[in-house]
């Protein structure tokens, strides 16, 4: 067997898969190592994919070359645009797995792709040069030595892991799957800090022991949308969810064996997640709510598994059985698989360069939850910005960056690398300053180029987004040129006021919506929903948009200027000593995530620009 | 921001601004000695002349050949200059009339108004500066944060600071209630923040703030103030009661002054600039018509008239009509004179005086104060901003809650809105210099005033 690849990716998980596609698609020969091949792609937590900023990243990974997008598309059974009645910014789309054919499609286009080799073994170590300070290749259990030029490292939550429940605890990334050891210290030799998170997952019930009629019926939108900007419709089965609530009786019964919980009676070290926190959790830290809502999943159209997305705990099994049957529609409840935490091992993402490269070890890329993270979508775009990466170092080409203004994935990353994270990080939508230039309608428009200069998108991405643009521009015409007569506001009334003008100024009224307008105008029948949905977004906050394009502006005046690799801290004379060192071990590329670096003093900032702009040489 | 890159010519008074017997008007920035040619007409151009030479000459408007001023200039050539640029220096006669005259003349031909501190910031960036000055500025820079900012914010007092602060938590907190229903929209979010209610509060406070602009600047710069009236209504008396002194002679021969008088006082901490003119009548006499002329255009540019009437004699209609002529273009203070002889002589809207025996004189003052900044004088503790740049900062502060709240009116949605409140915070970050962007290191310079 061949033993020498140009790339390795450690893991096949979301992120595993970005960057293992991402390489083998830029012509490296690229090998991917899994602890079990028929693991790749499994959705460890909720069988669903998107929500609110993680659809945006869904679809910037598409726009970007990365396959995340396309294999949901292929794979949902209900589709839903979250807070359709909100703004622009909040509006994301949403879609429920089955998750056996994701995990199914990804490996199969995984096995298709042409320069992926895959792999089942466990990488325990790394090889590298005499110095220690550039990657050679990876060491796996069974003894095997495979040499490389770059390295992704994905371990997701297997590095060092150990799963929870109650009393019982087991050497275990995943129920039922082992660990991965031996890397976590090994990186630890290397000189990485490593931390421990902790995340948990709730219990899988069986479908036909649940009373569904004492739950909330939710189904999803009519029309399934495309994540994929490939992709122009989908024709998939729409399975509904249910929704119930935790009682009074729930919280009684968690309280009473609160004692017997692996977090709370300190078994658990690791920080878990603050906003996604287990039923444990949400009882004992918001004693005044009466009910917390539980979400009933469909795991696969294949499958009587359930997901109680909203109740993850770790106390033991007959608690959660005790406590899960107390609610509505769950009284008779089977559990298939209990609820764990899980604790694993982490490496500090402030030892990266926005790359995601080590600044410790060249070629070494470390991706997704490994880096502190949570989520699919966080792992995925993480997984396909570090495979780039690592193809653009072997290219001798600069990485590609993302910045805070043109993607969330580029406030993920910055966020990471720049502040590093204590507990599971997850993107929100207000982790981004510039929201409404983020929005998940326009990525293919922000980013197509970035991917057709990487390599990912060919032809065909061009000749989309050419089509797109034009069509935009077409209906933006159609609307302007069409005024509206006093018979239009018979048919809609939100048009009265506005007789006269065009629907172009008209749709500015959060009243009037463009899918409406059909009935009136012949001409919008048939189009693309997507298209006329940005249209109608780019005119209802355009004033707004130009607002925020002046802000990036300002922005963008302190990113560009670039701080150089080997800038010498010590040479700045009156630099406080806090941020002298934070700065030395940030290393930031620009001015820019200089000023974000915790700590680091605004008056600092201001003298660097100087030094920057006039060095000043010691003598 | 852009004074970073550009080497544009720049201007600014150098020397305070007041009237002095000789004023300082200092320039830099690339081609500014070419530029000066436009309106120095003197023995050599300043192109032609080797640095540090003094030319004579007059400023004189481009085209025109009217005269501002006399003056002297100073020469530097590049390098050999404060910023390192070329440079030069204006010695004029410090008039404030001449001073304003020829800052417009220079900005109008194509010098820039240099913003605080400018000069010296060109100079640390043309490395005018060894290092240890460069540390001096270090220790600037650090005082921001070290020193609790106090002494960087010495334009800002203190109590501005804690006015900002507090709207700015204002804000603030708006923006966290605003991005919570961003993020948790599915959990129960507590939906009954009043935003309509607390932004409009901070913009009060806002407006509050930026009212004390015009008084900041009044009492930076004071005012003019011109006394008319009829022939003997006793303006000259009056004058020298405000003036402290005999300075106006002052008789019972009607039209007594025939040219103005100029006196400098301070009402209630406001300078003033105080005309005495000649009184109105129909005169046939040259001299006396010319005065009169004077009078006419000296009322036209004052901030306010104090128009004098004889109490005993009463408002004529020839009074009504003069003042009818300025009323649009000038604040005008009715004083009824001669109270001690005439004491029920004055009307609601008139100010009782008797500028004799100086009864009166405080509720005049009190009214001239009001008629300036609209407001009795702030007191030393209360805040009040003074310069240009704060007044923007606080505008484009509250221009951000505005278009906010216009947009919750109009149903737009919070996503889009936070765009508006984040200009807002913003504006403040940058008022209190907490931005981290070049701008803070303007500000920084900003401390030295402008023209240093």
């Amino acid at each position: 067997m061949t033993m020498d690849f140009d790339a390795i990716v450690i893991g096949g998980g979301h992120a595993g898969i970005e960057a293992a596609l991402a390489l083998s698609r830029l012509n490296f020969k690229t090998l991917l190592i899994t602890q079990n091949l028929d693991c790749i792609g499994k959705m460890s937590c909720n069988p669903a994919i998107g929500g609110l900023a993680k659809g945006n990243l869904v679809r910037e990974i598409d726009a970007l070359g990365g396959q995340m997008a396309r294999l949901i598309d292929a794979t949902m059974i209900q589709y839903r645009l979250l807070n359709e009645s909100k703004g622009p910014a909040v509006q994301a789309p949403r879609a429920q797995a089955d998750m056996y054919e994701y995990a199914c499609l990804a490996r199969w286009v995984m096995e298709k792709q042409a320069g992926l080799e895959l792999f089942q073994d466990t990488a325990t170590d790394f090889l590298l040069n005499s110095r220690g300070d550039e990657i050679r290749g990876v060491v796996t259990e069974r003894g095997k030595s495979f040499t490389c030029r770059t390295a992704v490292l994905t371990t997701g939550t297997f590095m060092e892991a150990k799963i929870f429940i109650g009393n019982y605890t087991a050497v275990s990334g995943r129920i039922g799957e082992p660990a991965a050891m031996g890397l976590g210290p090994n990186l630890s030799k290397m000189g990485f800090t490593l931390g421990r998170l902790k995340t948990g997952t709730p219990a899988r019930v069986l479908k036909s022991s649940l009373h569904f009629d004492r739950m909330t019926l939710q189904e999803g939108d009519k029309a399934m949308i495309p994540f994929s900007y490939f992709n122009d419709s989908i024709e998939r089965p729409s399975v509904p969810c249910h929704i119930t609530h935790t009682t009074e009786e729930t919280h009684k019964i968690i309280r009473d064996n609160i004692h017997l919980s692996p977090l709370y009676g300190g078994k658990i070290t690791g920080i878990g997640p603050r906003y996604c926190p287990s039923i444990e959790d949400k009882v004992m830290r918001f004693p005044e709510r009466q009910r917390h809502q539980v979400f009933v999943e469909p795991e696969g159209l294949q499958s009587e598994e359930m997901y109680l997305n909203g109740i993850s705990s770790s106390l033991p099994e007959d608690v959660q059985e005790k406590f899960l049957r107390t609610v509505p529609g769950f009284e008779d409840m089977v559990i298939m698989k209990p609820g764990y935490a899980v604790e694993y091992d982490y490496v500090d993402p402030t030892q990266l360069s926005p790359s995601l490269e080590t600044k410790r070890v060249q070629g070494l890329f470390i991706a997704g939850q490994t880096n502190g993270t949570s989520g699919y979508e966080e792992a995925a775009a993480q997984g396909l910005m570090a495979g780039i990466n690592a193809a653009m170092k072997m290219q001798g080409k600069e990485p590609l960056i993302l910045s805070r203004a043109e993607a969330y994935a580029g406030v993920l990353i910055d966020d990471l690398v720049t502040r590093g994270t204590k507990e599971p990080y997850r993107l929100f939508t207000s982790r981004a300053e510039y929201r409404l230039s983020l929005r998940h309608d326009a990525c293919d428009m922000r980013l197509f180029e970035k991917a057709m200069a990487v390599g990912l998108h060919g032809e065909e991405a061009a000749e989309r987004l050419k089509n797109k643009k034009n069509t935009l521009e077409e209906i933006k015409t159609l609307l302007a040129e069409r005024k509206i007569k006093t018979g239009d506001a018979q048919k809609i009334g939100q048009l009265k006021s506005h007789t006269g003008e065009s629907l172009a100024v008209a749709l500015k009224d959060p009243l009037v919506q463009i899918k409406n307008l059909g009935i009136i105008c012949d001409t919008l029948n048939g189009r693309d929903p997507r298209h006329l949905k940005q249209v109608e977004l780019d005119i209802k906050y355009e004033g707004y948009i130009k607002r925020q394009e002046e802000q990036i502006k300002r922005f963008e005046r302190l990113e560009s200027l670039k701080i150089p690799e080997e800038f010498n801290y010590d040479t700045v004379t009156g630099l406080s000593t806090e941020s002298r060192e934070k700065l030395k071990k940030i290393r930031p590329v620009s001015l820019g995530q200089a000023s974000r670096i915790s700590g680091v003093r605004p008056a600092d900032i201001s003298l660097l620009l100087v030094y920057l702009r006039n060095p000043c040489k010691q003598v | 921001m852009k004074i970073f890159s550009d080497r544009e010519p720049i201007v600014a008074l150098a020397s305070p601004w007041g009237e002095s017997a000789i004023a300082v008007l200092r320039i830099s920035g690339e081609g500014s000695h070419s530029l000066l040619e436009r309106v120095f007409k003197g023995s050599k151009k300043p192109v032609n002349v080797p640095g540090h030479t003094l030319v004579r000459g007059t400023l004189c408007g481009a085209g025109t050949n009217q005269s501002i001023d006399d003056v002297l200039l100073a020469v530097y050539k590049s390098p050999a200059s404060y910023t390192g640029e070329e440079a030069a220096e204006i010695f004029c006669h410090g008039s404030l009339a001449v001073i304003k005259a020829a800052l417009e003349l220079l900005t109008v031909n194509g010098f820039r108004p240099a913003n605080p501190g400018e000069f010296t910031l060109r100079a640390f960036m043309n490395k005018k500066m060894d290092l240890t000055r460069a540390e001096a500025v270090n220790e600037i820079i650090r005082s921001r944060t070290d020193k609790a900012r106090a002494l960087a914010l010495n334009r800002l007092n203190g109590s501005i600071e804690t006015q900002i602060n507090e709207i700015k938590d204002r804000v603030t907190t708006m923006v966290s209630a605003l991005e919570v229903q961003l993020d948790y929209p599915e959990e129960e979010t507590e939906n009954d923040f009043d935003f309509i209610k607390e932004a409009g509060d901070a913009k009060q406070r806002i407006e509050r703030l930026l009212s004390t602009y015009s008084a900041g600047r009044i009492i930076q710069e004071g005012i003019s103030m011109v006394l008319a009236g009829r022939t003997n209504a006793g303006k000259s008396t009056l004058f020298n009661l405000l003036v402290k002194e005999d300075r106006a002679i002052v008789s019972d021969v009607h039209g007594t002054t025939r040219d103005y008088i100029e006196g400098a006082i301070s009402v209630e901490g406001i300078p003033v600039r105080l005309f005495d003119t000649a009184g109105l009548r129909i005169s046939e006499e040259p001299l006396e018509r010319e005065g009169m002329k004077r009078t006419r255009n000296l009322i036209s540019g004052a901030s306010i008239l104090i128009y004098i009437v004889d109490a005993t004699q009463g408002l004529t209609t020839e009074d009504e009509e003069f003042m009818a002529r300025y009323r649009d273009k000038v604040k005008i203070i009715i004083v009824y004179n001669k109270i001690d002889v005439h004491p029920e002589g004055c009307p609601e809207n008139g100010v009782p005086v008797s500028a004799l025996s100086g009864k009166g004189l405080d509720l005049l003052n009190k009214t001239i104060v009001m008629t300036a900044i609209g407001t009795s004088a702030p007191d030393a503790s209360e805040a009040v901003i003074d310069s240009i740049r704060q007044k923007e900062c606080l505008s484009n502060a509250g221009r951000g809650l505005d278009d906010f709240m216009e947009g919750i009116k109009g149903h737009m949605p919070l996503d889009v809105l936070a765009v508006c409140l984040k200009d807002t915070v913003d504006a403040l970050g940058e008022l209190t210099g907490e931005v981290t962007s070049e701008e803070i290191l303007e500000k920084m310079f900003s401390k030295f005033c402008v023209g240093k």
